[in-house]
């Protein structure tokens, strides 16, 4: 069958039907992207926290924009030149709108990459360092002997898995076996415990079938009773025999749900740890418990997390000044002074530019000048302005970390105790509402990139015998693509000033 | 809608004028967002004007909106009243907190209810 109006207009609309199309799908798009700008309008407004400004690094961003409208360009040119029958241009210009496309995206993936390894860490006082963790981040726990697994015996959500919850965590060998409160030696790989599961399920059922059955005979010698008593004017006792028996059946049908077992199991050798935070359910000085709700009783080893800090950010915090990122145990004295010459120096300017005209309080710009201190080396000198007058002689118990293979800047290493976290995670969506709808925008953003691209490069590479054939036919396919094109063009206009720039 | 050589060769030149004043709107984006406002939602206002204005340029021109049939238009404009209701739908709910029950019960303790 043949698709109608492919090439000539329909009189009726008096456009061919694949623009008709392709206009009324753009048009759901912008009620998504719409949807999407109101959730960022909504989120910044009703943020709780300072709302991350000049944060995204804007070249990538940049670039992306310049990448993007050459390729708005080529592809209408591309247009132009198939309308023109000029096929060499045609192909030209569609191969530079996909490679464009291909550039686009490996800038996205480099800026995604970064963030995925970067870190944010919330403190107590509502101080953020951010940094890189070198060694990622792992509870260490250790001289672990005695495991105490819960085997469920009905479905339930938490369910006895060593296997697949606290073995893979183990900090060198798996141990042989485990010993039983009994004596009787048990494996706990996959086979093993599947079979100690089958055989606990079943006892704990036995159990349960024991205990329903004393129950029926206990109400067999009730009804006997009661049969004795048949007849006789003791309405008092045959009414509490009646009782009885409704009591004992009631507690027999109430025991449908066969309890859970805990084991406890013991390893002949010490088991150490080494678990990331959110593959636990949480820990104390001497016991950790697994999301399997195995609890393993042993030492906590070390919690602390060692972070290389590139930048420090106390606007949420009330005195600024006694942040615990200049505590002496973290970064200290020399930095706070760094801190504070760069605040005055800041808020300096402010007044000198523009008196009281303007509340400082106001300005997010001055407040991110003031507050946040980016760090790009280990030397807190290297950073104080000559004016400061500040000591070289160094006193804090910074350690410098090496510079890196990778070339980033060497920063100041830090061992943040546990007990002054709150919060932790990488730049991903889980950090804030301003990543959360960064990461939904720019995502759906690139899948339409890869998408649109996707269909130019098809109409460029596997439409010859169109081109052949009937080339304004192709041409109306590629104006159609372009225009899907464009629309990607137009959202990323939007998308890079509201996320790097403002 | 331009058909004939002669008028697409015209557009072309358009397309390229487009290109540059794009480009050097790109350039006023940026350095506008460095310029300080007297409130940073004055920078916002800004940088989404020059953003409104690079959106109309490549929907005028490169989409062809300049010249279009009327039922692009007309459907254009339901998809504007739709857009246009769906952000004030967000306005009203960010004006009136539909779940806030400490909110609520405090404000009418406050009047006396």
């Amino acid at each position: 069958m043949d698709i109608p109006y492919t090439v000539s207009a329909r009189p009726d609309t008096g456009l061919y039907n694949a623009k008709v199309g392709i206009w009324l799908f753009l048009a759901s798009e912008v009620m998504l992207f719409g949807g999407l700008f109101s959730a960022y309008i909504f989120l910044r407004v009703g943020a709780d926290y300072p709302w991350p400004i000049h944060e995204l690094e804007v070249l990538p961003g940049f670039v992306n924009t310049m990448v993007l409208i050459g390729s708005s360009v080529t592809v209408v040119m591309a247009w132009a030149s198939l309308k023109m029958r000029k096929i060499g241009l045609f192909k030209f210009y569609m191969a530079i709108t996909v490679a464009c496309a291909g550039i686009f995206m490996c800038l996205k993936a480099y800026e995604y990459n970064k963030k995925f390894h970067h870190y944010a860490v919330t403190l107590t006082d509502g101080t953020v360092l951010t940094g890189h963790l070198p060694e990622g981040y792992k509870v260490k726990f250790g001289e672990a002997t005695e495991l105490s697994v819960t085997i469920q015996s009905e479905t339930a959500a938490i369910d006895g898995d060593p296997a697949g919850y606290v073995f893979p965590y183990l900090d060198g060998v798996e141990p042989a076996s485990f010993k039983l409160a009994d004596g009787t030696e048990v494996r706990l790989d996959k086979s093993g415990f599947a079979e100690v599961r089958k055989r606990v399920v079943a006892e704990a059922r036995e159990k349960v079938r024991i205990r329903k059955a004393r129950f029926m005979e206990q109400k067999a010698e009730l009804e006997r009773e009661l049969a004795a008593l048949e007849g006789s004017s003791d309405g008092e006792k045959i009414a509490k025999t009646k009782g009885r028996i409704l009591g004992v059946q009631r507690a027999h049908d109430l025991l449908n749900v066969v309890p859970p077992t805990t084991l406890k199991l013991t390893s002949s050798t010490p088991l150490k740890f080494a678990v990331k935070p959110s593959k636990i359910f949480g820990y104390t000085a001497n016991s950790l418990t697994f999301r399997d709700g195995t609890i393993v009783t042993g030492k906590l080893i070390d919690d602390a997390m060692k972070l290389e800090v590139d930048g420090v950010d106390t606007r949420a915090v009330v005195d600024k000044e006694k942040s615990l990122a200049w505590d002496k145990k973290y970064l200290g004295q020399d930095w706070k002074q760094v801190w504070m010459a760069r605040r005055d120096h800041a808020q300096g300017k402010f007044k000198e530019d523009y008196g009281d005209k303007r509340d400082p309080l106001k300005s997010a710009t001055l407040q991110k000048e003031s507050y946040y201190l980016h760090i790009e080396s280990t030397n807190p000198t290297d950073h104080a302005p000559e004016s400061a007058g500040h000591s070289a002689a160094l006193t804090s118990p910074v350690l410098a970390s090496g510079a890196h293979s990778d070339g980033h800047a060497a920063h100041p290493a830090l061992v943040l105790e546990k007990k002054d976290i709150t919060f932790f995670s990488n730049f991903t969506p889980k950090l804030n509402t301003f990543y959360a709808i960064y990461f939904t925008l720019t995502g759906l953003h690139g899948l339409h990139v890869i998408a649109g691209a996707a269909v130019l490069a098809w109409f460029w590479l596997f439409n010859g015998k169109l081109l052949r054939s009937n080339p304004e036919h192709l041409a109306n396919r590629v104006e159609v693509g372009g225009l899907f094109w464009h629309f990607v063009d137009l959202v990323w206009i939007f998308l890079f000033p509201l996320l790097y720039l403002l | 809608m331009a058909d004939s050589v002669e008028e697409i060769q015209k557009s072309v030149k358009t397309y390229m004028k487009v290109f540059g004043a794009l480009i050097i709107l790109t350039f006023i984006t940026v350095g506008l967002s460095k310029v300080e406002m007297p409130t940073h939602g004055q920078n916002i206002l800004i940088g989404m004007i020059v953003a409104s204005f690079k959106a109309a340029l490549v929907g005028l021109i490169f989409m062809h909106l300049n010249h279009e049939r009327s039922t692009i238009y007309k459907v254009l404009a339901f998809t504007s009243v739709f857009c246009v209701v769906l952000f004030v739908l967000f306005y009203m709910a960010h004006g009136d907190p539909l779940v806030d029950p400490l909110f609520d019960s405090t404000s009418a303790a406050a009047k006396g209810h």
